[in-house]
């Protein structure tokens, strides 16, 4: 037996990250991206939390690697199917090409929420409502602004948008929108100091290193505010400002409250296709959608196929740091398991 | 001297009559007496019409005997019904006629005619002979089709039939007695007096070449007495079972030509209603909540068993969609809803209070048109229809006055089909001030279920009241709203409280007609289901009612339609969570349609 | 010490001695040692989905009539929970039943299930 490929589904950090790793122990990885460039989801974010950090600075590195050690790359690679047993993995793309490998590594991310399918925060009605994902891209333009051009004076920023809300069909949470709320808020800070920032939240899920001094700086030295409620509707008003509703559940009194600019944390979803790759592969999802690890500890990214193995948010929602982890573990086993094969 | 033809026999019959009539006579004019005044006054206006009473006469013919209205749902349904109560009819009108042809006198004791062949076992009327054992065939194969209905409701396309109370099963084994003791005792009548036609008689033959001929006399006795017995069983049990229906209906059908109507402060008509059901299980099969298996003895005829007999229990009258498809199958034409209503109200009432004088603090700004748009509470939560009216008015050139964007009141209905009627009224007249006071002439909402008990409950002086729908199509029909049919496809979902409700169907359909390919799913207009968000349901909890959901959605991604589209903020929400089809109201089709920008 | 706290609580004035001391004014404190857990006992059993809530305040951020009265469904139903139930049938009677709150639930708590059994089952005041 010659050939010991894998194939690596999905070009984000996490898929880049185990080809990469795969090369490095000396097996032939094949990565398939959908886009046309590499880098997935984090092409389009500014910065990172806790550190701050460009998002440039982690993907850049990964996509040199790539070219420098000639993994070979299809892009803009639509995967259609994925078909073959215990020995042998065979990936169709809606071009009608195919690829073959003896295991693959599914790194194929989330979706973000589609927040005007929460109707009442009025995403694509009132123009001041914006995802996490929109101020990000304005981070990024340098233009952070309301839709007349206006700086903002005063921002609402609201937790859990398509996370742990089943009247969205999400139960499930996002993990990081607690801190990229934390961080945004910096953000805004930083660029206008004036400017009043106030989160709403459930419960804030500092769970990382780092999280909390952040959510401290936050606090004190930007002062902004947190509030623990959930905004229950916005609207819009006469002078195209933002009015929520929310309860301040630790003051016990409803609240009302008119800002410039309102920011909805969109969560992490499955991808739809995840059911029907699972089903062709004969591996398990998660009631949240998400591929399901063959356990929790060990076996994370491994499946109930010997051959397939599961990286990065294509299993849970995850901050990069650990999808990258996650990948260099999954491109162990999945070497391990090429070598051993005859 | 009248010959009275007195016999022994005749007395378990006999007491049967008087027991049936006596009883169900009282309970008929008691019900109908204790009426509230508006009502007997529409009873004695009625009663002089001619053209009213024969209609009524007409209609019980049709729906008593003929049992035509079954006939529409369910076919092989209908010929059960029909042979037994048509046929059982028929077999007394032409026993009855033999018999005065035979006596040659008008006046024959009923029990003569009942009983003929035991006292007559020599006549020989015409045809009559074989016209009678005709009539007791077609009777027989209905019996066939009512047991076979009990043991295998698959047959006649049913997935479940009524379970009934102990009254129901005794008249039922008592009924299904009856015709084949007829049959029995006629056929050993031919035997001894070699009589009959071609089924009392074939038969009759054979018991004569099978049994020895001395034993027949004494069978026969036996078997007339049976027949006597099963008849005065099933009489004295109509009352305490399901069988008052075969009478009750008749009055219900006159007092609803006169258009007494159930109330859902509940009056004595609303027993006579409960006695005219007939527990045919008509109504089970098209309640989601039993092809959910989410309950199955909350569907309509268990409450109107349960209150005919004990009182049902709130968790009972509780557990109901209140769509409205049960009552549009419904061959009695019971009001089922207002019933159900009626029964929270009374269960409700000793514990519910509700204190609303903060309402007297609201007030709402000043009208800016004579066209006034409510979006109602759940239409505060689906704001892409606000916005998309906005935009459609703008385009069309008409000025809209949104009355509750800022804040509005609840329009009551669902206190009212809590059964808190109070509570909805209180609401009901607050609201119906302000929108007076307002001075619109035009009322639009998006919401079905505030625009049905504006139409229902509201005294609004004249003020217009339309569904949004119904607005955007005269709109269109006006030329104020220039449209292109596009190529994309809607799969238009009839809301409840809209379609069965309030009867509009046409409109929203002639609306996306309008602006690209309209399709129909496999149960629409009357027939269409909930989409289990019915506020009217307080016990469901969310996996429940998106099971429900879901099994809708399935229908609509079956049409591949671009998208599903509804007209209730209410409908909306629960669909969109169960398909990945686009779900959305009505007037983001025309905005999306017209191509309006954002106003 | 002992000698001092006890001359405390002398005092040379009684007024001092009273308003001295770590216990708690009863009625201040949720005591649920000594809670009456019936109604919320009874209420969990009619609708399970109780169980869920969050406390996020969404329902109370959406009421219909907490926007124009002292009505606030979420600490009414809490406080129910803790087994306070004496004072709460009165505000409870604000509700208009309109259905925003079951609507807005990301826990899918069936909050007029829970206001109709509480209806029922809460003392009058």
């Amino acid at each position: 037996m010659a050939a010991k490929r894998v194939i690596v589904i999905g070009g984000g950090v996490a898929g880049m990250q185990a080809a990469v790793a795969l090369k490095k122990q000396g097996v032939t990885p094949m990565l398939i991206e959908r886009d046309i460039t590499l880098g997935g989801k984090l092409c389009r974010w500014d910065r990172l939390f806790p550190s701050g950090t460009r998002a440039g600075e982690v993907v850049s590195p990964l996509v040199e690697a790539i070219s420098e050690t000639g993994i070979r790359t299809v892009l803009c690679g639509e995967v259609s199917e994925i078909v073959g047993d215990d020995s042998r993995v065979e990936v169709m793309l809606t071009d009608g090409s195919s690829y073959e490998a003896e295991a693959a590594i599914i790194a194929t991310g989330f979706d973000l929420f589609d927040a005007s399918l929460k109707e009442e925060y009025g995403y694509g009605i009132y123009p001041n409502v914006v995802t996490s994902v929109d101020l990000e891209e304005m981070f990024r333009s340098g233009a952070v602004v309301r839709a007349d051009g206006s700086e903002p004076r005063s921002v609402a920023i609201l937790h859990c948008v398509g996370s742990r809300d089943r009247q969205a069909g999400c139960g499930h949470c996002s993990r990081v929108c607690c801190i990229t709320g934390v961080k945004q808020a910096i953000e805004l800070k930083q660029l206008y100091p004036g400017c009043n920032v106030y989160n709403f939240y459930m419960d804030m899920r500092m769970f990382g290193s780092g999280y909390e001094e952040l959510y401290k700086e936050a606090q004190e030295r930007y002062r902004v505010n947190f509030i623990r409620g959930r905004i229950s509707e916005c609207s819009g008003t006469m002078d195209s400002r933002v009015l929520v509703k929310a309860e301040d559940t630790l003051a016990g009194r409803p609240l009302r409250l008119t800002v410039d600019m309102t920011v909805l944390l969109v969560g992490k979803q499955a991808p739809a296709s995840n059911a029907k790759f699972a089903s062709e592969l004969g591996i398990c999802v998660s009631s949240d959608g998400f591929f399901k690890g063959a356990d929790c500890f060990d076996g994370a990214t491994l499946t109930s196929r010997r051959n397939i193995f599961v990286a990065g948010t294509a299993t849970g929602p995850k901050n990069v740091g650990e999808s990258m982890n996650e990948a260099v573990a999954a491109a162990i086993k999945a070497a391990e398991y090429v070598k051993g094969l005859a | 001297m009248v010959n009275l033809y007195f016999e022994p026999f005749i007395i378990p019959f006999i007491v049967g009559v008087v027991v049936l009539f006596s009883v169900m006579w009282t309970k008929f004019i008691s019900w109908i007496s204790a009426l509230p005044q508006s009502d007997r006054r529409m009873m004695r206006s009625g009663i002089f019409s001619v053209a009213t009473v024969v209609g009524a006469l007409w209609e019980a013919f049709r729906e008593c005997l003929l049992h035509l209205k079954i006939g529409r749902v369910n076919g092989r349904l209908w010929y059960m019904h029909t042979s037994l109560a048509f046929g059982w009819f028929l077999l007394i009108a032409f026993g009855k006629a033999e018999a005065i042809l035979y006596l040659k006198t008008p006046v024959v004791p009923i029990y003569v005619d009942v009983f003929f062949r035991k006292y007559f076992p020599f006549a020989h009327v015409g045809a009559f002979g074989f016209i009678m054992d005709a009539l007791l065939l077609f009777v027989l194969s209905g019996l066939v089709a009512a047991v076979v209905k009990r043991f295998r409701p698959s047959v006649y396309g049913m997935r479940r039939t009524t379970d009934h109370t102990l009254g129901d099963k005794l008249a039922l084994s008592a009924l299904w007695c009856i015709f084949p003791l007829r049959l029995l005792a006629e056929s050993f009548n031919s035997a001894i007096y070699d009589s009959g036609s071609f089924l009392t008689g074939s038969l009759g033959a054979l018991w004569a070449l099978l049994l020895p001929s001395r034993s027949l006399p004494y069978i026969n006795e036996v078997l007339w007495w049976c027949y006597s017995v099963s008849l005065g069983l099933f009489f004295v049990s109509v009352p305490i079972s399901r069988y008052l229906h075969i009478f009750a209906e008749i009055p219900l059908i006159f007092l609803r030509s006169f258009k007494v109507r159930a109330s859902v402060r509940a009056t004595t008509f609303t027993k006579l209603q409960r006695a005219a059901c007939s527990r045919c299980g008509i109504c089970i099969d098209p309640c989601q909540l039993s092809a959910e298996g989410i309950s199955l003895d909350t569907q309509s005829v268990y409450l109107l068993r349960d209150e005919r007999a004990k009182g049902a229990t709130l968790a009972k009258a509780d557990s109901c969609l209140m769509c409205g498809r049960c009552q549009s199958v419904c061959p009695v034409g019971i009001e089922l809803d207002v019933i159900r209503t009626s029964v929270r109200h009374d269960r409700r009432k000793a514990t519910s209070s509700f204190d609303y004088g903060y309402l007297d603090t609201v007030h709402v700004p000043l009208a800016t048109s004579k066209v006034g748009f409510f979006s109602g509470c759940m239409g505060r939560l689906t704001p892409s229809v606000a916005a998309s009216m906005r935009a459609i008015a703008i385009r069309s050139g008409v000025d809209i006055w949104f009355i509750d964007e800022a804040e509005g009141i609840c329009c009551g209905r669902p206190q009212r089909m809590a059964g808190n009627l109070d509570a909805a009224d209180r609401m009901r007249e607050r609201n119906e001030e302000l929108f007076v006071e307002s001075g619109i002439d035009t009322l639009v909402t998006s919401c079905p279920i505030c625009l049905r008990t504006f139409r229902e409950d509201y005294h609004l002086n004249g003020i217009r009241l339309l569904h949004h729908s119904q607005f955007i199509a005269e709109l269109m029909e006006q030329g104020r709203l220039d449209v292109e049919r596009g190529a994309a496809s809607f799969a238009y979902h009839d809301p409840c409280e809209l379609g069965r409700g309030l009867g509009i169907y046409d409109e929203p359909r002639v609306v996306l007609g309008n602006i690209g390919r309209l399709e129909e799913v496999a149960r629409s207009r009357d027939k269409a289901l909930c989409c289990g968000g019915s506020l009217a349901h307080l016990g469901l909890d969310m996996a429940q009612r998106d099971r429900i959901a879901a099994g809708v959605c399935a229908e609509f991604e079956a049409t591949g339609a671009d998208f599903i589209v509804t007209s209730c903020p209410m409908c909306k929400k629960s669909l969109s969570r169960s398909t990945e089809t686009r779900v959305i109201d009505i007037a983001e089709a025309v905005k999306m349609a017209v191509g309006v920008e954002e106003a | 010490m002992e000698k001092a706290v006890a001359d405390i609580h002398k005092g040379s004035s009684g007024t001092v001695a009273k308003k001295f001391g770590f216990t708690v004014k009863s009625g201040r404190a949720i005591d649920i040692d000594a809670a009456d857990m019936s109604v919320a006992d009874e209420v969990m059993a009619r609708v399970p989905s109780w169980s869920l809530c969050i406390g996020c305040g969404g329902c109370t951020a959406t009421c219909t009539a907490g926007a124009f009265a002292d009505y606030n469904f979420r600490r009414l139903h809490l406080m129910v929970r803790r087994g306070e139930v004496t004072g709460l049938r009165g505000r409870l009677s604000a509700c208009m039943l309109c259905g925003k709150c079951v609507l807005q639930c990301p826990r899918g708590v069936n909050t007029r299930g829970v206001i109709a059994a509480l209806m029922e089952l809460l003392p009058r005041d």
